[in-house]
């Protein structure tokens, strides 16, 4: 039979570029295009807001006329839009992102320097949330009604609906300032102590136990997502008939559950996982304030307070780039992982 | 000779959160080392119940009775770990519809190494695994090659290949085909049967077969059981079920399938267009050197439709038949107005298809769909009344919408209409489903119904009802038909003419008792020879 001949032959592309240039190359540019955007909407977003920032930058002294005009010329405030709009793409270009008024320095030095912390933070929440979320999923799936997924369930949900401040204000009263006979475990603020004995070691264990409190509370509000999306996933997946074929092969329950239902289940998640990655840098803003963490969050507060307008929109620029880069990433890793997609 | 499965007095009972139901009822089998035997029945008899009982693979739900020994050990005493040694390695599975019942995300080649490297008692290294796997797939006449490829990669044929070389991997004494070709069109069909028939054959496997096709199973077995209900009502040499059926069951499920050349197999009034006059016999609707060409993902151009002159006359029911991927759902696409072709052009009623607005949607009133599954084209949410009047609010609506659904409904033969108009899909059995479709079909007075194997996914005795249906509405209403399918034994049942489809182009057509008796092209005679018969069943 000539046909069936004809369909085992491999076939391959004849012309063009490759299909996963092509693919990668349209995902990075689609992403490209929506950086663009958010740059465009970072810069007019701040310029319609109320106040005169040349008024703010001065409100504790007194100034003269032409001293505001001095400062708003420094700062190109005098310069119609469009002009102060190209000046501002030009820069962002080479990496500057205007002077902070209340630092008085370079905006992306300041997001630089804050970029760390908020990444150790969110980065190390985000990982532990994902894992305990995905274990737990797993494991509330598989016995579905059961104690352990009824518990799993409503614990993680009531924590999912807590306020991040409220929560990280009780944790921290109740083990960073203690309460009755507790003693006060941990610290309540900012990332190392002054007082640290030299030492790589010393360091990065102070920095480990000032990080525990943020990290917890983070975790406990942002697991539930992944564990319900993991334990759904998995529920679609156990009427699967592959996994009676798994079964009738003579598999144990667990293989059958870790080598055929977890990696389809899996999938689903992926997107989130990384959805939530790029809110890591912006997730925190609270955390970090309740905590005094020294990250972007709270910078993002900081900066809010004045509003300081070139640094508010260096976060902003940061926090949806952010965001759009992880999702781009999230999009070219699903396509290893499922087969299907690496087809379309 | 030991038998290799012996079941005595065995039930299967569900027990559901409401009331017990009874799946199976003291079912009594046996089957000698390396015989064939075929299950038939319609779907829910508990056919499917009864053999993954063999495996201990129904759900925890389901209660087993009575004893199952399979190669001499009662599988109900087994240990788990017992069973899982006796699983896939004294009996293994070919799962129907392959694509279900292999992992998506990963290769054939560690599927079919999964069960080989769990049942071996030593180490394999990865040469002799993947050896063993190459060796197995061209046995199923794969290509070494492909096996690093992914399930979705392959055709059905080839999918189904995969199962039946991953059923023979630890070399299994009995092996459990579960409908293992009902997803696939004739000729695929054929090639999957004899394949399988002969490696069985060669090593002395025993077979035992599940379908609602009892002409599968004779063409693939010497000895067949029939069930009904939960019970086996006849078992027997398959010859002699095939010529002198004795219980009424399996006389039902042997007539539901055509004999093509047998007139008792034609359905009273096919070939037999009503109006003769002048008018009737128009082109209604008609395709003139219609092409449609799709690009594929690396831009190749891929024609699916080539230069193909197709019409039905007003008051004719026409097959067009063909295999899958040959372009006869495509090319319907295009007469229905969904799809613009890419050369020639359309016409209905003697005007070229309209493009765009209130005229093709006029035309689409006129020209209506039923598709393959009613279970997917019915709104779950919807109740039969809601899918009956949709298509009558797409079309302006009417004033007396209550009216006519309740007409439509009739003309389905679901009577009385007004017991169905406030049920929901789930509640309706498969071919009500499709009479609900066909009802919103007709809720438009169309001239022409054009149906995409409206037929492909109903039970032997329900087909026949459904096919009825048509010819019924053809003789009573004049609505035309133009029923795609890949079964030519439909096609006898009741159509006037038929057109043979491949790759795109049309090879053959004419009156079918000419196309299907007489055929002159050798594609037709390939396809004819591809269909199961009691003919040629095995002795």
């Amino acid at each position: 039979m000539t046909d069936t001949r004809e369909e085992l032959e491999t076939r391959g592309p004849t012309n063009g570029p490759p299909p996963l240039l092509r693919f990668v190359a349209a995902k990075i540019g689609g992403g490209v295009v929506s950086l663009f955007l958010v740059a465009v909407l970072g810069f007019f977003l701040f310029r319609v807001l109320p106040g005169d920032p040349a008024r703010t930058m001065t409100r504790s002294t007194p100034v003269s006329a032409e001293q505001l005009a001095a400062l708003r010329h420094r700062f190109g405030l005098d310069q119609p839009l469009y002009l102060q709009f190209r000046d501002f793409l030009l820069n962002l270009l080479h990496g500057d992102l205007g002077t902070s008024y209340i630092y008085n320095r370079p905006v992306a030095e300041l997001i630089l320097e804050r970029i760390g912390p908020t990444v150790l933070l969110g980065g190390t929440a985000t990982v532990a949330a994902v894992l305990v979320g995905l274990w737990m999923g797993t494991r509330a799936a598989w016995r579905q009604g059961g104690p352990v997924d009824r518990w799993f369930t409503s614990v993680g949900l009531t924590l999912w609906s807590v306020p991040t401040f409220w929560l990280g204000l009780l944790l921290l009263m109740a083990f960073g300032v203690g309460v009755g006979p507790l003693p006060g475990l941990f610290p309540v603020a900012g990332m190392s102590s002054p007082d640290v004995p030299a030492g790589v070691v010393a360091r990065v264990l102070d920095v480990a136990h000032h990080l525990v409190l943020p990290c917890l509370t983070l975790v406990a509000v942002i697991y539930a997502q992944f564990m319900m999306v993991m334990r759904t996933s998995l529920l679609e997946e156990m009427g699967a008939e592959y996994l009676t074929t798994a079964r009738a092969k003579g598999l144990r329950e667990d293989l059958v559950r870790r080598r055929h239902a977890v990696p389809n289940a899996l999938l689903p998640t992926v997107t989130l996982i990384f959805l939530h990655l790029g809110l890591v840098v912006a997730g925190a803003i609270t955390v970090e304030t309740v905590f005094s963490w020294p990250g972007l969050g709270l910078l993002t507060y900081e900066a809010l307070r004045v509003p300081d307008l070139p640094l508010l929109q260096g976060t902003f620029i940061v926090l949806a780039g952010s965001v759009i880069v992880m999702n781009v990433l999230a999009e070219l890793i699903y396509r290893f992982l499922d087969p299907r997609v690496r087809e379309s | 000779m030991n038998p290799i499965l012996r079941m005595d007095g065995v039930s299967v009972t569900y027990r559901g959160s409401a009331r017990p139901r009874q799946a199976v009822t003291d079912a009594n089998l046996t089957l000698e080392a390396g015989a064939t035997l075929g299950l038939a029945g319609e779907s829910g008899c508990g056919k499917t119940s009864l053999a993954l009982a063999v495996l201990r693979l129904l759900p925890r739900s389901a209660e087993v009775d009575g004893t199952i020994l399979l190669d001499g050990r009662d599988i109900e005493r087994l240990t788990w770990g017992g069973l899982r040694a006796v699983r896939w390695a004294s009996a293994s599975v070919v799962f129907q519809g392959a694509m279900h019942a292999l992992n998506p995300v990963r290769t054939i080649a560690d599927q079919i190494a999964e069960p080989i490297r769990l049942h071996s008692s030593e180490r394999l290294s990865a040469a002799v695994l993947r050896a063993r796997v190459v060796e197995l797939l061209e046995q199923v006449e794969i290509p070494g090659r492909r096996r690093d490829a992914y399930p979705h990669e392959l055709s059905g044929g080839q999918r189904q290949r995969v199962m039946i070389a991953m059923a023979l991997a630890c070399e299994p004494r009995l092996i459990i085909a579960d409908e293992p070709t009902t997803a696939l069109d004739v000729v695929v069909q054929a090639q999957v049967l004899s394949l399988l028939r002969q490696l069985v054959a060669e090593r002395g496997i025993a077979l035992l077969m599940i379908s609602h096709d009892l002409s599968v199973l004779a063409a693939s077995c010497r000895r067949l059981a029939v069930m009904y209900r939960g019970r086996l009502v006849e078992e027997g040499p398959a010859r002699r079920l095939a010529s002198s059926p004795e219980h009424e069951h399996t006389r039902a499920l042997a007539t539901a399938f055509p004999t093509i050349g047998d007139t008792g197999s034609r359905y009273p009034g096919a070939g037999e267009p009503a109006g003769e006059t002048g008018s009737a016999r128009r082109a209604l609707l008609s395709a003139e050197g219609v092409s449609v060409v799709f690009e594929d993902r690396y831009r190749n151009r891929v024609p699916a439709v080539r230069g193909v002159d197709l019409e039905v006359t007003g008051d004719e029911i026409l097959a067009l038949v063909g295999q899958s991927g040959s372009g006869k759902t495509t090319l319907a696409r295009t007469l229905l107005g969904l799809r613009r072709p890419d050369a020639g052009v359309v016409y209905y009623d003697g005007r070229p298809l309209p493009t765009s607005g209130r005229r093709l949607r006029d035309f689409r009133g006129n020209v209506q769909l039923v598709l393959q599954d009613p279970t997917g084209a019915l709104n779950p949410r919807h109740t039969v009344y809601e899918a009956v009047a949709e298509g009558l609010r797409v079309h302006g609506g009417a004033a007396d919408e209550a009216t006519r659904v309740r007409e439509a409904l009739e003309a389905a033969e679901l009577r009385p209409a007004e017991e169905f108009t406030g049920r929901f899909p789930h509640e309706l059995s498969g071919g009500q489903r499709q009479r609900v479709v066909i009802a919103g079909a007709l809720v438009l007075r169309p001239r022409v119904l054009v149906a995409d194997e409206p037929v492909a996914s109903l039970d032997a005795t329900v087909r026949g009802e459904i096919l009825a249906l048509l010819l019924r509405l053809r003789r009573e209403r004049g609505v035309s038909s133009l029923v795609i399918t890949h079964d030519l034994g439909l096609a006898w049942n009741i159509a006037d003419r038929v057109a043979v489809m491949r790759a795109g182009g049309i090879v053959e057509s004419g009156p079918v008792e000419r196309v299907l008796l007489e055929p002159e092209h050798e594609y037709t005679t390939e396809l004819l020879a591809a269909v199961p018969s009691f003919e040629r069943s095995v002795s």
